[in-house]
């Protein structure tokens, strides 16, 4: 039978508005802090108001089950999130979560996680649930310039190798992520690769690099409920020449798919 | 306790709020709190008699307090449906409301009949939105197909037939009294509303599918003339949609002259929805005096 998900106003405990252009909470839920898993994430309305009307979806970036609080870090992006800019501490938001698959399968030995932007927010638990299995991680952050990296303290802590590409060179490589990637997979080599964020960007070399070992991704998609309702999340599975298109629901079978089990993921993928 | 129970189509349903169909997947989501046997009937997503995948990406698109969808009706078809879900959603839900929708009338008799003879639905409701393969076009746009439809599922089962009309008509008035005369023994009032939205980064159509059918609070002035201007013309019973947002949305529907109430996107809003609506139309109903809702049904218009 599937999972019991909290659904109910939630008060928001602390905002920070850093870096420049997101906003960083904690919220109060200790049935979340509880159960909610790495992968998994939640669908959140900051104000009762009918425009804008759904609510949006956000990865758990960490919890704190003795505190009985979690994280989310938003990036302000168009109207919802703008409308999320405003919130202080002592707000109720409207939470239901937490939703998605988390990640279980732990089985194998090393990986490299590729994130951009705030796909770092997807992949933090993650890496934390490696560790404590003994995985050996590389984390490549990547974004546009140093003071659009998020999670950097917390995520370098964890990572065996924190290794940094910038779009303008103002800390480590001035390079696509997938460059610095490269380099690890040809050099002292991983079992997978985990990739979030970064759309069109990374997808050519993760396309040619899935031939030598298994690349997962965080698929994002317009969602209507988040929990499986509406149908709305659908993307296409990988199907054979021939064969009826089926689909998955992002939601519910998702975020993180196999590279190889979804149909053109650049069309999806953003 | 007011008494919230009403009469439709001759069963008698213990509150009047139920899912529109194709919004709520008790059996596929995870549990968010709301159980079935809390609604007035549970209704599940309209079913073909094949399995449907559906239509491509992306799928829906916000708009000014409402959503357009192009989902495509994905499902497993029919024997999976009576199968895998039926049985579950019968010992759950207190009435079943079962949608149904054919590419042809012969279609749409086969699947009721088969709906049926399972004795686990109370009613069937027949999605008249969908396209009707020979011509193309919608049944519930044209009236000679709308008749065709109803007439056929009539003659073939016993269970009280619900016609669920597209309110993409110059006149829905006139579409409930062919639905009227052609047996059907209820209404649903309204599916979504044509429309479609233009991505500006990409300059092309939003939706995977072009064009979609919006739903909400955008269309509720909308849907409310529809089930108003109806209930002046027909006298079989209504279950009015399009937009309920709240309980005070679902009263003026009542006030309108629907029987039932459903509710559609804004369970994606707040998946306990249906369960503040139900309550809200209790409390109103004890602070107004009223002993049963059934009486506000239609109160709206002048008295006759
Ligand atoms: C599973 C999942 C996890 C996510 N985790 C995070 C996170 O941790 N932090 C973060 O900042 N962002 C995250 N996102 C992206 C985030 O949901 C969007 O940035 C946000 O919905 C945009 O809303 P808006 O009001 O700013 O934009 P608007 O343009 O007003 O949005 C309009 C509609 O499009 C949808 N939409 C727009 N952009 C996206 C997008 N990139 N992905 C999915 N739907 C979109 C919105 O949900 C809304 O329904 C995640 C997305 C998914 C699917
Ligand atoms: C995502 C979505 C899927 C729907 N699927 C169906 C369906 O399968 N069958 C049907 O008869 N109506 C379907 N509808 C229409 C609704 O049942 C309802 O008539 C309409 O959305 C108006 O109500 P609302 O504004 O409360 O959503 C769907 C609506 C939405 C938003
Ligand atoms: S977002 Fe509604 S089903 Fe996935």
């Amino acid at each position: 039978m599937p999972q019991t998900v909290t659904a109910s106003l939630i008060k928001i405990i602390t905002v920070l508005h850093e870096p420049d252009g997101y906003i960083d909470l904690i919220l109060y839920n200790p049935s979340i802090a509880k159960n909610a898993g790495p992968g998994q994430f939640v669908m959140m309305k900051a104000a009762p108001v009918n425009d804008p009307i759904l609510p949006r979806p956000f990865d758990i970036v960490d919890t704190f089950p003795r505190e009985g609080t979690f994280r989310l870090l938003i990036k302000i992006n168009g109207r919802g999130t703008a409308l999320m800019n405003s919130l202080k501490p002592g707000d109720d938001v409207f939470i239901t979560g937490p939703l998605g698959k988390p990640i279980t399968d732990f089985s194998f030995s090393s990986c490299a996680v590729l994130f951009r932007g705030c796909g770092a927010a997807a992949v933090l638990m993650f890496i934390r649930e490696a560790k404590k299995r003994g995985i050996t991680v590389y984390g490549i952050a990547s974004a546009a310039s140093s003071d659009k990296l998020v999670c950097k303290s917390e995520i370098s802590a964890l990572c065996d190798e924190y290794l940094v590409a910038t779009d303008d060179g103002s800390l480590g490589l001035q390079a696509l992520g997938t460059e610095v990637l490269k380099n690890i997979v040809e050099g002292e080599g991983v079992d997978r690769i985990y990739s979030c964020g970064g759309g069109p960007f990374y997808l050519p070399y993760l396309m040619e690099v899935q031939d030598r070992l298994p690349v997962y991704l965080f698929l994002e998609s317009y969602m209507g409920c988040g929990v499986g309702h509406c149908h709305g999340c659908a993307v296409p599975k990988k199907s054979r020449p021939g064969d009826p298109v089926q689909y998955t629901l992002v939601c519910q079978e998702g975020p993180l798919y196999k590279l190889d089990e979804v149909e053109d993921p650049c069309q999806i993928y953003q | 306790m007011p008494d919230l129970s009403v009469t439709f189509a001759g069963i008698t349903f213990k509150n009047p709020v139920v899912p529109a169909s194709g919004t709520w997947e008790p059996l596929d989501a995870p549990d968010t709190g709301l159980a079935m046997s809390e609604l007035g009937a549970v209704v599940n997503k309209t079913i073909f008699k094949e399995p449907r995948a559906g239509n491509p990406p992306p799928r829906i698109w916000e708009t000014a307090s409402g959503m357009l969808n192009a989902i495509g009706i994905p499902s497993a078809g029919a024997d999976d449906f009576i199968k895998k879900k039926l049985p579950k959603i019968r010992k759950h839900a207190d009435k079943v409301i079962v949608s149904i929708a054919g590419y042809t009338a012969d279609e749409f008799a086969w699947l009721a009949k088969k709906i049926e003879q399972t004795g686990m639905a109370d009613m069937i409701e027949l999605n008249l939105s969908c396209p009707n393969i020979e011509s193309h076009t919608s049944w519930s746009t044209d009236p000679a197909l709308l008749a065709q439809a109803i007439v056929a599922v009539k003659k073939a089962v016993k269970l009280p037939v619900i016609a669920k009309l597209s309110p993409n008509v110059t006149d829905i008035a006139e579409m409930c009294l062919v639905s009227e005369s052609s047996g059907a023994d209820a209404l649903t009032l309204v599916n979504t509303f044509r429309g479609m939205a233009i991505d500006i980064k990409v300059k092309k159509p939003a939706l995977g599918n072009i064009f979609g059918g919006l739903s909400g609070p955008a269309i509720k002035p909308l849907a409310l003339y529809a089930v108003y201007t109806a209930y002046e013309r027909v006298k079989i019973p209504i279950i009015g949609m399009g937009g309920i947002a709240s309980w005070q949305d679902a009263l003026e529907f009542i006030l309108a002259g629907a029987t039932l109430v459903g509710i559609g996107m804004y369970t994606f809003v707040n998946p306990l929805c249906m369960r503040h609506v139900i309550s809200g139309l209790s409390n109103y109903c004890s602070e107004q005096n009223i002993e049963k809702l059934s009486d506000c049904i239609g109160k709206a218009h002048p008295a006759t």
